[in-house]
């Protein structure tokens, strides 16, 4: 009964998948769209834009998640919450808070704006969009792997005279290394698939704003559903490849582990 | 276990191979004899007085430039017609008819054009023939601060300003490009006027209502809407397409053949030609159907 019950659930979520991604394979559809037109755009345009948010979210994030890990002070746990916070918002909400915020008449907007600057409907939106719903992603997995690094290794370090410096970079860093892959790789497949904050905040058009997840929306909607599904086979592909890299990065840890 | 799971899935996955690529809803009948049933079928022209259907929950789909006036056309349909509910569901007609292709379960559709209800006759999917039941003209709007300062159409074409349009496939395209080109061949317009507008929309909607609300939102500097549109909104300022160059919009309604109460769609259809509805839709702004 048990067994049944699981196979029927199992059957539930894969199959669904499984259809579209046949579909897309066997029908043609992914080879007619990866031909030309829009499919190629968005996946050029996801593949660069994503590249963009996931460098500067490594880049930003990881001294945010070591403070987290490493420092107690007051007020870190409504930090926490509020750095978390996007990752159970709804996408479109996330959208229209940066509009308001970096719309040409949002706070942060409207001064940018007399500069020149906006932000509305250009690439940098869409990075934008991309770094806001995923960053918390990357935060979580790098301040959890923070804290997995045993502190005597640190204070040994320190012992034998290392600077914070070299801490960081030849112990810590390299401790905390598999954790912050699996975040990477996590973060990465957020922003590959965010969708909401992107059309509300960046709109879309091709070439220029236009993800893959916008693509399998917008074709759908135009009713052109074989480029539809196209593109979300390349985004259930690469989910599955991501899977994949987080299960190996678990299983290299556990050699490690069992190795020393 | 594991392994036939696995197994079964990949048949499974084969299968969905196997079938037809172009989506082939399964409610299509053979095309010739949804033609004949489209031809013998009474059409809202030759029966001006609205039948009475029986009491029904209707799903009507219908154009989001149609938004505000079917939450008054429901509340006097349903007023008048007690026992039957109508749900509106509104979107761009291209979406909606997408879904209905898709076996989305609406009684009636109304469209902003001719060309979405009637790719529903000719797949077999709609019940009887078109009816018009209303028309719209095509105005500029711009945020109330007019960020871009357009005074005339042909500012649409300058450079840096933003245009907001929606899909290709939506209607709202379709009649704003053709607007561009018959401002294009005016007196004073120069002549890359087309190619530059085109150059100066930065983004693609779903919906002639979400192009508004970005250009209430003075995020974008212009766009092409429904005079209805510009009427129902108080952020909004109307620049002028001039009468030579606009495009009268036709919206047209259909009976979807998936329909499980087929009469009561058509009476309700029907109506949307009729006296009462007509009002309605006339105090908003639409111009009465062509017929």
């Amino acid at each position: 009964m048990i067994v049944v019950l699981a196979a029927l659930l199992g059957l539930f979520l894969g199959l669904p998948v499984a259809l579209l991604v046949g579909r897309a394979l066997f029908g043609g559809s992914l080879a007619v769209a990866l031909g030309s037109g829009p499919v190629v755009d968005a996946l050029a345009l996801s593949l660069i834009t994503t590249a963009i948010s996931l460098t500067l979210t490594i880049a930003l994030a990881t001294p945010l998640a070591h403070v987290l890990a490493r420092r107690r002070f007051r007020g870190a746990a409504i930090v926490e919450t509020i750095v978390d916070l996007p990752i159970v918002l709804p996408p479109s909400v996330a959208g229209l808070a940066l509009l308001l915020a970096f719309g040409r008449r949002g706070i942060f907007g409207e001064p940018l704006a007399s500069l020149g600057i906006e932000l509305p409907f250009t690439t940098v939106a869409v990075v934008i969009a991309q770094m806001f719903v995923s960053a918390p992603f990357f935060i979580r997995a790098a301040r959890a792997g923070f804290l997995g690094v045993d502190r005597d290794y640190e204070d040994a370090a320190r012992v034998d005279g290392a600077s914070e410096r070299q801490l960081t970079w030849a112990v810590t860093l390299p401790l905390a290394a598999p954790a912050l892959a699996s975040g990477i790789v996590m973060t990465w497949a957020r922003a590959l698939g965010e969708f909401g904050a992107t059309i509300m905040f960046a709109g879309n058009f091709e070439g220029r704003t236009q993800t893959l997840p916008l693509v399998v929306y917008g074709e759908f909607q135009a009713g052109d559903v074989d480029a539809s599904v196209a593109a979300a086979a390349i985004l259930v592909l690469a989910a599955f490849g991501v899977l994949l890299a987080v299960r190996g990065l678990r299983w290299g840890r556990a050699l490690d582990l069992r190795g020393a | 276990m594991r392994l036939r799971v696995a197994l079964l899935l990949a048949a499974l996955a084969l299968l969905a191979a196997c079938q037809p690529a172009a989506s082939t809803p399964s409610n299509s009948g053979s095309p010739s004899a949804s033609a004949s049933a489209a031809a013998i079928a009474p059409s809202s022209s030759t029966t001006p007085e609205p039948t009475v259907g029986p009491p029904a929950a209707l799903t009507i789909y219908g154009a989001a430039s149609l938004k505000g006036a079917l939450d008054q056309l429901k509340a006097s349909y349903e007023t008048g017609h007690p026992g039957t509910t109508l749900t509106i569901s509104t979107d761009s007609s291209a979406t909606l008819r997408t879904q209905i292709e898709q076996g989305a379960p609406a009684d009636v559709f109304l469209s902003a054009d001719v060309n979405n209800p009637k790719k529903l006759v000719d797949g077999g999917l709609a019940d009887g023939e078109l009816v018009d039941f209303a028309g719209n003209l095509l105005t500029i709007v711009v945020p109330t601060a007019n960020p871009a300062k357009i005074a005339t159409p042909v500012d649409l074409a300058r450079t840096g300003v933003k245009v907001v349009a929606a899909g290709d496939e939506v209607p709202i395209t379709k009649y704003a490009n053709q607007a561009i080109g018959l401002l294009a061949g005016l007196p004073g317009y120069p002549a890359d006027f087309a190619a530059k507008y085109t150059a100066n929309v930065v983004s693609k909607e779903d919906n002639v209502k979400a192009l508004i609300a970005k250009i209430e939102l003075g995020e974008g500097d212009a766009g092409i809407v429904y005079v209805t549109d510009a009427k129902a909104s108080s952020k909004v300022q109307t620049i002028e397409i001039p009468p030579q160059a606009n495009v009268p919009a036709v919206y047209a309604g259909v009976v979807v053949k998936a329909s499980t109460h087929l009469a009561a769609a058509r009476a309700f259809l029907d109506w949307m030609g009729g006296a009462e509805a007509q009002l309605i839709l006339t105090e908003l702004g639409f111009s009465p159907p062509q017929t």
